[in-house]
């Protein structure tokens, strides 16, 4: 079950006001109570899961937290997932100057591929994409700085 | 003057700082992780840069996502503030190397006064008085043993890398000091990585005094009078004030000389405290360690003398020389702190973070409070659980410790339970009040009210 799969679920169960929801599949049981607040209240057991949920406040939020970094996608404005930056530092789009750009908008990548370079301290950090999709959108241009969480391309997942 | 600083830190600390460069006019930095996204330093900073999820191993600590951040906002300085990279001579290094001027001392000074063994030979050398002790790293129980007789029990076993109140043991006779020395080692060993342990004479009735220093790059450096800091619980500080309640004015005299000797006698640049233990029944005082860096309880300094370190620290470290002489620097009146953290009486002071629905700060003439935190805001648990520092003055002792029990009286928090119920009856106390405590008292104290 990916971080996006579950949203999509909890805002369902929001739009339908159920207020318990209970799910199992293939070893991944999902138990979901909505308290007073109108926000559900979640227990994910047993993998962990790629955002952290705050099992223990009232009111968790919907939206994921930053802390997923590179793996689980943010949601870019669009609503596609998003790939964004584990590091901070400063946004290239190609090998180098001259070379083309990693990727282009509607490319298909999987989890090894490069998308982009970026540089932090004179290290040029490779970032891959870590899932399969279709690159819908680039949200920053070329010699950007970039602080950490922040979506650096809108991928459609497959 | 720098254009542009960052400030590697958070809380009370990092908006500290962000005034003292307003007050500049130089443009600041922040820094933080993703659940500091809300804190008051990312939203009163020129610029802010998210750096890390919450863990501070991954965002506070991480130096290659700070130094980036200095680079893509083409900041020129780096003030570490206190904890987290203040004290790192790796992270003092790389920002050397990266054109970035580290806010502080050298990475020399800070890797000389952080290895407490090899501190105190640095300072036995500069004929600083230092607590009687073993010439060294202890290398078998025989010289424990010849060691601990030469000296006199009690004697303390402390770990040379250390820190944190770890990898100390106290013995009172030879059947426990083998035990000590052992165990000591052990917990050094875990908990720094470095099993070095060294041997002090235990003061059963000491006074944990420091003093603040200030120094230059070109030579110049200054102490700016005590701080009496012995009100600690498990080697943590809860209350300083300056200056010591109890301390005679020739010994006063004789401890900024020694601290100012001490910071000279390495080259010392930038703020930092040389601390002492001073035995009441001798009147002696003894160099305990120096922290390289600006301390939590600065401003009761500030405010009995005026001065504002951090502007000043900023100053030094680009390239100016101290503002002030020695002569300059006279302590008015007396300044009280009381450091209010989000934690539980009912349970032991365990940390208690959560939401500050609402929050009210004191006011009112000589009454002064340092923190990040507002109405609404949420105190979160992967830090530390300060609320807020409480600093008054007043032009003499009885003054402040009133001002303290009316200001805390208006310091209220709708949210998680705080230390304030603790120093309500600090200032109740008849030993507080007489100033006649020693570093024991906070816990006895605590046991017996709370």
């Amino acid at each position: 079950m990916e971080f996006k799969d579950l949203k999509k679920i909890l805002d369902q169960m929001v739009a339908s006001e159920l207020s318990e929801l209970e799910i199992e599949d293939k070893g991944f049981r999902l138990s979901a109570k909505r308290g007073g607040g109108g926000e559900p209240q979640y227990l994910v057991s047993p993998q962990p899961m790629p955002a952290a949920l705050p099992a223990s406040s009232p009111a968790p939020a919907a939206t994921p937290p930053a802390e997923a970094g590179g793996t689980a996608g943010g949601d870019s404005d669009d609503g596609f997932d998003a790939i964004v930056a584990p590091v901070v530092g400063t946004f290239y789009r190609s090998p180098s100057p001259e070379s083309d750009p990693f990727v282009k908008v509607g490319d298909q990548v999987d989890e090894d591929t490069v998308v982009c370079i970026v540089e932090a301290m004179k290290v040029m950090n490779e970032i891959k994409a870590e899932r399969k999709g279709v690159i819908r959108k680039a949200l920053v241009d070329n010699g950007d700085p970039i602080e950490y969480g922040q979506p650096l391309f809108a991928i459609d997942p497959n | 003057m720098f254009e542009r600083v960052l400030i590697a830190n958070r809380g009370e600390i990092a908006l500290r700082i962000i005034r003292a460069c307003k007050d500049l006019g130089v443009k600041t930095v922040a820094v933080y992780s993703s659940a500091d996204e809300d804190a008051m330093h990312v939203q009163l900073a020129d610029d802010a840069i998210c750096i890390g999820p919450p863990a501070a191993t991954d965002s506070y600590l991480k130096i290659p996502n700070i130094i980036s951040a200095a680079e893509i906002t083409d900041a020129d300085a780096i003030h570490p503030g206190y904890g987290f990279l203040a004290e790192n001579a790796h992270f003092a290094e790389i920002c050397s190397s990266c054109n970035i001027k580290f806010i502080g001392p050298s990475p020399e000074n800070i890797r000389m006064m952080g290895d407490k063994n090899t501190a105190r030979s640095t300072m036995r050398k500069a004929k600083v008085p230092i607590t009687p002790g073993s010439d060294g790293v202890l290398t078998s129980e025989d010289e424990v043993l010849k060691c601990a007789r030469d000296m006199g029990y009690p004697v303390i076993i402390k770990a040379s890398a250390g820190g944190g109140g770890k990898g100390m043991r106290v013995a009172h006779n030879d059947a426990s000091v083998i035990k000590a020395y052992n165990t000591a080692m052990a917990e050094a060993e875990r908990a720094f990585g470095n099993a070095d342990v060294y041997m002090e004479k235990y003061v059963e009735s000491a006074r944990h005094i420091e003093v603040q220093i200030m120094a230059d790059e070109h030579g110049n450096v200054v102490h700016l009078g005590e701080r009496d800091c012995s009100i600690q619980r498990r080697h943590q500080k809860l209350l300083e004030e300056a200056p010591s309640p109890l301390l005679k004015n020739d010994v006063r005299k004789k401890m900024g000389d020694a601290a100012v000797k001490a910071a000279k006698g390495i080259k010392y640049s930038n703020a930092g405290t040389v601390e002492f233990l001073y035995d009441e029944s001798t009147e002696k005082f003894y160099f305990m360690e120096m922290n390289t860096r600006i301390q939590v309880e600065h401003p009761v300094t500030e405010e009995v003398t005026g001065f504002d370190l951090i502007k000043e620290q900023l100053c030094v470290a680009s390239g100016e020389k101290l503002s002030f002489t020695q002569k300059e620097v006279n302590t008015t009146g007396h300044s009280i702190e009381f450091r209010i953290n989000a934690e539980d009486p009912s349970r032991d002071f365990a940390p208690a973070p959560g939401l500050v629905k609402w929050v009210n700060f004191p006011g009112g003439i000589g009454v002064r409070t340092d923190s990040c935190v507002y109405s609404g805001y949420k105190i979160t648990p992967y830090y530390d659980s300060m609320v807020a520092k409480l600093i008054v003055r007043g032009r003499d002792r009885n003054e402040a410790i009133a001002r303290l029990k009316r200001a805390l009286e208006e310091f209220i928090v709708d949210g998680p339970p705080t230390t304030v119920p603790l120093g309500q009856a600090l200032m109740n106390d008849h030993q507080f009040i007489v100033g006649e405590y020693n570093t024991a008292y906070l816990e006895k104290f605590m046991n017996e009210r709370f």
